[in-house]
């Protein structure tokens, strides 16, 4: 599943680019997001997602990589996890672009979501509607937070 | 594999609701369990408890007063399939029920538990919808009526409160100048699209003064269409058999369709147009047959 998600913060792009590597700040504005942790500061994170469609809940602690970097402009990475507990994983790859626009800053990033597992059975179209949900949620989350400190 | 759980058999809806009430997220009620004990021996859910409300009496009754049908939530759909009151009162969804899943699972799954679960594939909840249907849920303490509107929140979620008790399904029995229909559509047992109309003529039989569109299948959760209700409402008979068309592009829009493994999104938006011209007809032609 891929997704599209740009969002414009009335912020200048350096000041982006300084939240997303606060690590403790960014977290707080993914969706079921806990527990994270730097492994190797720009490189390696840990956290734990946690996800509930009605009474269907999953939990994947999740390791997430930085592939490529490229200052004030764009960031790659990867994630994936796995829950034992219903038999499911979890894989996520995410290019994120800063862009200037005068003041302001387009945040925008393409995501692929695979969810794999006994938790397909939930569906296909179910998982890409709360996954296009938890991208929303991100994106203004992100807005809010940058634009609240401003 | 079905993981060991314990098995609570209270005997009133009200110890049901104080076990809901003390055991939290923890405990489930269970009914025909036809899809709660899929979901659990697929461990993709568990609960250490599971509240067989089975034994709790009243909630399996139907019975019909002030134009109106109870169902009791216990109803299973084979019961409701062979009901000679509901066939009576009402036919349509008799007839939704004679073609629910499969005999085995109409056999012991219930009307509540099928709405209580809210899998977005489930035909009842559409026509109910479109019946003005008001469902009663219970705890301990308190009753109250949820309209069918509120009743779905989303994908496997209802308005239901965690210790409440879906007792009661309550029904207004259509009037003799109605028309009602429900139809879906798709593979095996699981419907990828349903659609539900009903409307009421003026007794003078000049134009619809009141009508119902419900979508559901397609989208997460069942839901009533205003905006293509509109559409219908007040024109005549011949007046709407044109403007069906336009109501079931705007209720194929609202349907909030995902594209998954049943069809593309434009493909059931489609498939939501086409079911609703063919009810509305459907519905038009029991109105005509029953006036003639």
């Amino acid at each position: 599943m891929q997704f599209e998600k740009e969002v414009e913060i009335q912020v200048p792009r350096e000041k982006v680019w300084n939240f997303i590597w606060d690590v403790d700040r960014f977290v707080a504005c993914v969706p079921g997001c806990k527990e994270a942790k730097t492994i190797e500061a720009g490189k390696l994170y840990s956290a734990t997602m946690i996800e509930k469609v009605g009474p269907f809940r999953v939990e994947f602690p999740t390791t997430i990589e930085v592939l490529e970097r490229e200052d004030l402009t764009r960031i790659k990475a990867q994630a994936s996890g796995a829950d034992n507990k219903i038999g499911s994983r979890m894989k996520l790859s995410l290019d994120v672009k800063l862009r200037e626009q005068g003041e302001k800053t387009v945040l925008g990033f393409v995501a692929g979501v695979d969810i794999l597992g006994k938790l397909a059975a939930l569906g296909h179209g179910i998982i890409k509607r709360k996954a296009d949900q938890v991208l929303d949620e991100f994106a203004q989350a992100v807005k809010k937070h940058l634009e609240g400190d401003s | 594999m079905l993981r060991p759980f314990r098995l609570e058999e209270p005997e009133s809806v009200k110890e049901v609701s104080e076990l809901l009430g003390r055991f939290g997220e923890s405990a489930k009620v269970y009914a025909g369990g036809t899809e709660l004990l899929l979901a659990m021996k697929e461990g993709l859910v568990h609960y250490e408890r599971l509240i067989n409300v089975k034994n709790v009496k009243g909630l399996n009754e139907l019975a019909s007063d002030n134009g109106m049908v109870r169902i009791g939530a216990l109803c299973t759909h084979r019961q409701l399939e062979t009901s000679p009151l509901l066939q009576q009162k009402l036919a349509a969804l008799v007839r939704l029920e004679q073609n629910v899943a499969n005999v085995r699972v109409r056999q012991v799954g219930t009307l509540g538990g099928n709405l209580c679960f809210a899998e977005p594939h489930a035909d009842p909840g559409i026509l109910l919808l479109a019946l003005g249907a008001t469902m009663v849920a219970e705890r301990a303490s308190s009753k109250r009526e949820i309209p069918a509107e509120e009743f779905f929140v989303d994908a496997y979620e209802t308005c239901v409160e965690p210790d409440e008790v879906l007792t009661e399904i309550r029904v207004p029995v259509p009037a003799r100048n109605s028309g009602v229909a429900y139809l879906k559509f798709g593979y095996l047992e699981r419907p990828s699209v349903g659609v539900a109309v009903a409307f009421q003529v003026q007794e003078s039989g000049r134009s619809i003064h009141d009508i119902k569109v419900a979508v559901g299948c397609a989208g997460p959760a069942p839901k009533r269409v205003p905006e293509a209700e509109e559409q219908l409402k007040g024109k005549s008979l011949d007046e709407a058999t044109i403007n069906i068309s336009k109501a079931g592009e705007i209720a194929g829009r609202a349907a909030q369709a995902i594209s998954d493994l049943h069809g593309s999104q434009e493909y059931k938006e489609h498939i939501v147009g086409v079911l609703l011209k063919r009810a509305f007809q459907n519905a038009l032609s029991q109105y005509r047959a029953v006036q003639s």
